[in-house]
């Protein structure tokens, strides 16, 4: 067993792949890669990619937690957690303060409550459609012929927020082709589409109440457009991320390997 | 299966249909019924055999139900409507008259829908939207007599007091042992698990009634003796969950699978398919009004409207079924369109939260695109519970 106080995170979503290594409790190394069509080996590319980033091997980690939608298919982690207490746990090691969650991954949307310690105490997940998801920007991206890490910087360009009514990926760009033809402003339009997003994740917040500190972790959250969007229409702060948010599961996947491994967890714990 | 009466009952179940069609060959007439109020009693004092109906579950049924009725009404109906349209549940087939009660409306529109496109014999109970009110009493007296009247007619006999008071008694002593029965399940190291028992419920729906009691009998022996000799190993960070919502019949096994192979704890539930039937009911004297008074006074039924959350007597069942099992929190399974249960989740949620309890509301229908999503809710909502990360 190497000496080495080494722990893995690995949370395969469902368009990026996230891996972490935590040493002596900080961050030592970290890889994202585009999620394929085999969980498995993509888990295990991305595994590999931050231990080489951390000049570590794989017999110096100690323990490895899987998780995101990959994890059912995850044998090389000792045991799976679900995304959202691993959210939970990240975004409470990178912002201790943080009390309540914005989530917005590849495939869903989740609202998570968290209490001092970083345990979850309630939680609302959207994944009924892919409105307010990755998927749906990649989309609008699209329409608008720019990669989608534009799309921030454009939205934040904008002098008006046109209002978008559809959060229905297949009518919201349906709308958005009706608003570009009237001769409407790109940005305006942007903006009103990261709007409708917004109030949509508004409903979930009213399932689980919201408190500061707000964090903004997934992949969505590297998107600022986005971030004052929903800092408008929640009318909260956003906390600023120290970090890569798009790494946070991954990150809460890793401290909860040390965890487990400090107290004695082994292969056959029960997963998620 | 470790207990021999369970595996007796699952015989006698799977004898049944045969068992029926017999019946019927020999002149005697099945009641299938379908919703909340129906007194079986009633039914069985008349010489008729009650059978409880609905299977859930089937996405296959659901698209066929949803070319009779409207794709807005619950999976659960569209459900229903699609085994009416296959014709192969034995049940239906054996069933000569279909009961229903007005209690879920879109229940009973099930009972119009199958009579316009089907043809078959249906026989409806009104029962009124407020339980309290001395009118919502004469109105349900009145409904229960002309259901009794009609029932005779199809009988071809009168209702006597002897009868009707013999099976008042069968029913009480089968209500007194399923809830005794569902004590055992939230025990430490329990000798019988709630999916068990669930499906113990269930064969009551098919099997002879006075066969059926006799089993539950047998049952309540074998599992005070198994209780009385286990080994208690008691599980540390034990996620105890209560079944709430919706109904969830015979063949809807999703959220129970889910919910157990990811570790976790059904102690109980607070379903109209599970317990509830059989909570709060003392009937007074045999007669209708007897009847009428009784089911009235039991835990009401989510779909019918209430005007206060603290005199809700469904809220107090749940709390104290959250108290009496032990329940950690709760799985409130609402199923798409079924209106009256999903609105009611917010307000369950925070009623519960007095006592602490978390709620986690699962929303769905019968098709399988879900599972994965569901999977990753339930299994935060155990982590929170267990709280050992």
């Amino acid at each position: 067993m190497s000496k080495i106080n080494a722990f893995a995170g690995v949370d395969v979503g469902s368009l990026g792949t996230k891996a972490v290594i935590l040493v002596n409790g900080e961050i030592a190394g970290s890889s994202l890669i585009r999620t394929g069509i085999n969980s498995v080996e993509n888990g295990l590319e991305s595994l590999e990619k931050a231990l080489d980033s951390a000049n570590l091997k794989k017999e110096d980690l100690k323990y490895i937690v899987g998780t995101g939608y990959g994890r059912i298919s995850a044998p090389y982690a000792n045991k799976t957690i679900t995304e959202i207490t691993c959210h939970a746990k990240g975004a409470h090691y990178l912002h201790p303060a943080t009390r309540t969650i914005i989530d917005m991954g590849g495939q869903d949307c989740k609202a998570i409550r968290v209490d001092e310690e970083g345990n979850v105490v309630d939680f609302a997940m959207n994944d009924k459609c892919a409105a307010g998801t990755g998927r749906f920007l990649e989309v609008m991206a699209n329409v608008f012929k720019v990669d989608i890490s534009e799309l921030g910087p454009l939205a934040l360009k904008a002098t008006q927020v046109l209002p978008v009514s559809s959060t229905c990926t297949v009518f919201a760009e349906s709308e958005t082709v009706s608003l570009l033809a009237r001769g409407e402003k790109p940005e305006d339009i942007i903006i009103g589409v990261h709007h409708a997003i917004a109030n949509r994740i508004k409903g979930l917040f009213s399932r689980v109440g919201i408190q500061s500190d707000v964090f903004f972790s997934g992949g969505v959250a590297k998107n600022t457009g986005m971030r004052k969007a929903l800092e408008e229409v929640l009318e909260v702060r956003i906390a600023n991320p120290k970090n890569d948010p798009q790494l946070v599961g991954a990150i809460g996947a890793a401290v909860s390997a040390q965890k487990l491994y400090e107290k004695g967890g082994n292969v056959n714990q029960r997963s998620a | 299966m470790s207990l021999e009466t369970l595996v007796k009952i699952s015989e006698a179940v799977g004898r049944r249909p045969e068992e029926l069609a017999r019946a019927r060959n020999q002149g005697q007439k099945v009641v299938g019924w379908l919703g909340y109020n129906i007194p079986e009693e009633l039914i069985h004092a008349l010489g008729l055999i009650p059978v409880r109906l609905g299977t859930g579950g089937d996405g296959k049924l659901v698209e066929v139900g949803s070319r009779y009725i409207s794709s807005k009404n619950c999976v659960y109906t569209r459900n229903l409507v699609g085994l009416f349209a296959e014709n192969t549940d034995p049940y239906i087939q054996n069933s000569d008259l279909i009961a229903l009660d007005s209690t879920c409306l879109q229940l009973y529109r099930v009972g119009e829908i199958i009579h316009y496109y089907f043809n078959i014999n249906t026989l409806t109970l009104g029962v009124p939207r407020n339980f309290f009110l001395p009118e919502a009493k004469k109105y349900f007296q009145a409904e229960l007599e002309e259901f009794a009247g009609k029932l005779e007619g199809f009988a071809g006999k009168k209702l006597d007091a002897k009868s009707l008071s013999e099976s008042i008694k069968l029913f009480n002593g089968i209500r007194e042992k399923i809830k005794n029965i569902y004590k055992f399940q939230s025990e430490d190291s329990p000798v019988i698990t709630w999916s068990e028992v669930y499906n113990v419920v269930h064969a009551g729906y098919y099997l002879d009634r006075e066969q059926y009691s006799a089993y539950l009998s047998e049952l309540l022996q074998e599992l005070e003796e198994k209780h009385r000799n286990r080994n208690i190993d008691i599980e540390e960070e034990e996620a105890r969950v209560l079944l709430a919502g919706s109904s969830i019949p015979p063949g809807d096994n999703k959220i129970i699978k889910i919910i157990e192979d990811l570790g976790g704890r059904i102690v109980g539930d607070d379903l109209w398919t599970g317990i509830l039937p059989y909570l709060g009911i003392d009937i007074q004297e045999s007669s209708i009004k007897g009847l009428a008074d009784a089911y009235l006074k039991r835990v009401p039924h989510g779909a019918l409207p209430y005007l206060d959350l603290n005199t809700d007597k469904r809220l107090q069942n749940l709390r104290e079924s959250i108290k009496s099992n032990n329940a950690r929190g709760i799985i409130y399974y609402t199923l798409r369109y079924c209106d009256p249960y999903t609105f009611k989740a917010g307000e369950t949620k925070d009623v519960v939260k007095q006592d602490d309890v978390t709620l986690l509301e699962i929303h769905t229908e019968y098709a399988g695109s879900d599972f994965e999503a569901i999977r990753t809710r339930v299994g935060a909502f155990l982590e929170m519970l267990r709280s050992g990360i």
